[in-house]
């Protein structure tokens, strides 16, 4: 009865959903391993490498991977090949992370090069097809014009970041703090954030019970980030610092609105048990208003930018604290679901799927999403206390992490057990 | 619930997928020739457009405002 027989393959996003978070767990690693020496400032190597493993590892996987899933369902728009795609993109990025990140930590231009060639070749392709598969479609709905939106985002980030690496290999002079502050601006602003909130017009009320976002509000946050950003850019290229700080405190004030707005409609929402998933949006949202917060502060008054951690406990904020919570509370109800509308497919009418919280309990999720956030807590505090908490909190995101990974994990045995068992019934006469 | 567009309304906005898509599919049914019926939502519902389009029927989307699509679909 439901028409999901156009759905992916499950195998096309689940090896995105699968292998996230193992970069966390690797990245968690790597600061354990570094120790105290690793936070001393944002451009240490291992904090490029453990930064670059959280956004290319894990969340631009999860991104593309839920991309790839979702655009039937959010824009009514097709990827061809979806698992062909699946099956480029994402060794495509698993060995792009590993290559900027052992770029980074062996000061190897060849690696940096490389991993610039490789992430930039599999992004290309990425846009490629999306676009091939989003021409012609209406602007519809808000979701529709923010997917298309971050699309230019990823394209930013990504432009930046390959001129980034080919430059630190090559050694060439740039201004390299004022490019990697706009590399990182249309990463988290107008790629992640722009598609975060793109999503959550769709998802948050469907899965949360919410009212829906206002439809001002909806078509408004990503054309004021967008245009925030090209200022920004303007600025870098100008040389004119006032108009980056205006366009830094536009992206800052435009994202906290964003989490107010969804913070005061989940005030609202009509389900009245609180899931892992909204606990996890609840940090989030509230991680990304304090990191916003120091990002605003540092763009009317640039000297708090130089006190000791600022900058560090503003990526730790946004990164750990927003983008990771956000994500890891969409994957907690994407695997589910996913994994029941496969089984009712395979069932076919005759055999029921199990209910959802049967393929993934909730206490499951609630126990690890306890252990992230203890996690956060060590991770912004050895800011603090460098020498005593860094490998700590290194150990316990990674075990956080690697929690994560077990949960899903755990999903998918199900999923099969499931399905092998539908498979034994539907054969039976 | 009726509405000035048509007296046949699924207010689906506070429903749990796959609801919306089985009471629209429900009320379809219900429905005489030339009649239409009214979907609200918090969201476009793709895959039931494919659905309406392969079974025949219009339907005509619009946003309002306070963020609620209304989907008018036609019997």
């Amino acid at each position: 009865m439901l028409a999901f027989e156009n759905a992916p393959p499950f195998a096309a996003p689940l090896r995105f959903f699968l292998s996230a978070p193992l970069f966390a767990v690797l990245a968690g690693l790597l600061v354990a391993f570094e120790g105290p020496d690793i936070f001393a400032s944002r451009w240490t190597p291992g904090a490029l490498a453990a930064t670059h493993l959280i956004t290319i590892g894990f969340m631009l996987q999860v991104m593309l991977g839920a991309l790839i899933q979702i655009l039937p369902v959010v824009a009514g728009a097709s990827l061809k090949n979806p698992l062909t795609v699946a099956r480029i993109v994402h060794p495509g990025l698993s060995a792009g992370a590993l290559l900027l990140a052992a770029g980074f930590m062996a000061g190897m231009p060849v690696l940096l090069a490389s991993a610039a060639f490789v992430l930039g070749l599999t992004a290309l392709f990425f846009l490629a097809v999306t676009a091939r598969a989003l021409i012609g479609v209406a602007n519809t709905s808000p979701t529709i014009r923010g997917i298309k939106l971050a699309l230019f985002g990823l394209a930013g980030v990504v432009g930046l970041g390959v001129f980034l690496a080919l430059a630190l290999a090559g050694g060439w002079s740039i201004p390299l703090m004022a490019l990697a502050d706009l590399h990182a601006g249309w990463g988290l602003g107008g790629w992640a954030g722009v598609l975060l909130a793109a999503m959550a017009y769709t998802v948050v009320p469907m899965f949360q019970l919410t009212p829906g976002y206002p439809a001002r509000a909806g078509w408004g946050f990503p054309n004021f980030m967008l245009v925030m950003l090209v200022l920004w850019s303007v600025a870098v290229f100008a040389d004119w610092p006032w108009l980056a700080r205006l366009g830094q405190l536009g992206c800052a004030l435009a994202g906290i609105a964003f989490a107010g707005l969804t913070l005061r409609l989940q005030g609202k929402r009509r389900r009245a048990r609180p899931d892992a998933t909204y606990r996890y949006w609840q940090l989030g949202l509230i991680a990304t208003i304090l990191a916003l917060i120091l990002l605003a502060t540092a763009a009317v008054w640039p000297a708090a930018a130089d006190l000791d951690g600022w900058t560090l406990i503003f990526g730790a904020l946004l990164m750990a604290g927003g983008f990771l919570p956000f994500i890891t509370g969409m994957l907690y109800k994407i695997v589910p679901f996913l994994s029941w509308m496969h089984l009712q497919n395979a069932g076919q009418a005759k055999v029921p799927a199990p209910a959802m919280n049967k393929i993934l309990p909730e206490i499951g999720m609630h126990r690890q999403l306890l252990a992230y956030t203890a996690a956060l807590a060590l991770l912004l505090a050895a800011q603090f206390f460098p020498a005593l908490l860094t490998r700590p909190a290194g150990l316990a995101f990674a075990a956080a992490n690697a929690w994560l990974w077990w949960n899903l994990l755990g999903a998918i045995r199900r999923y099969h057990h499931h399905r092998a068992d539908i498979e034994a019934r539907l054969t039976t006469p | 619930m009726s509405h000035a567009k048509t007296p046949h309304v699924v207010d689906a906005r506070y429903m749990e997928p796959p609801g919306p898509f089985v009471a629209t599919m429900e009320m379809l049914d219900t429905l005489k020739e030339g009649e239409k019926m009214l979907l609200l939502l918090f969201r476009e519902p793709h895959p039931l457009y494919k659905v309406l389009r392969q079974n025949g029927h219009d339907y005509e989307t619009e946003l309002l405002p306070d963020g609620t699509f209304e989907i008018l679909i036609s019997r």
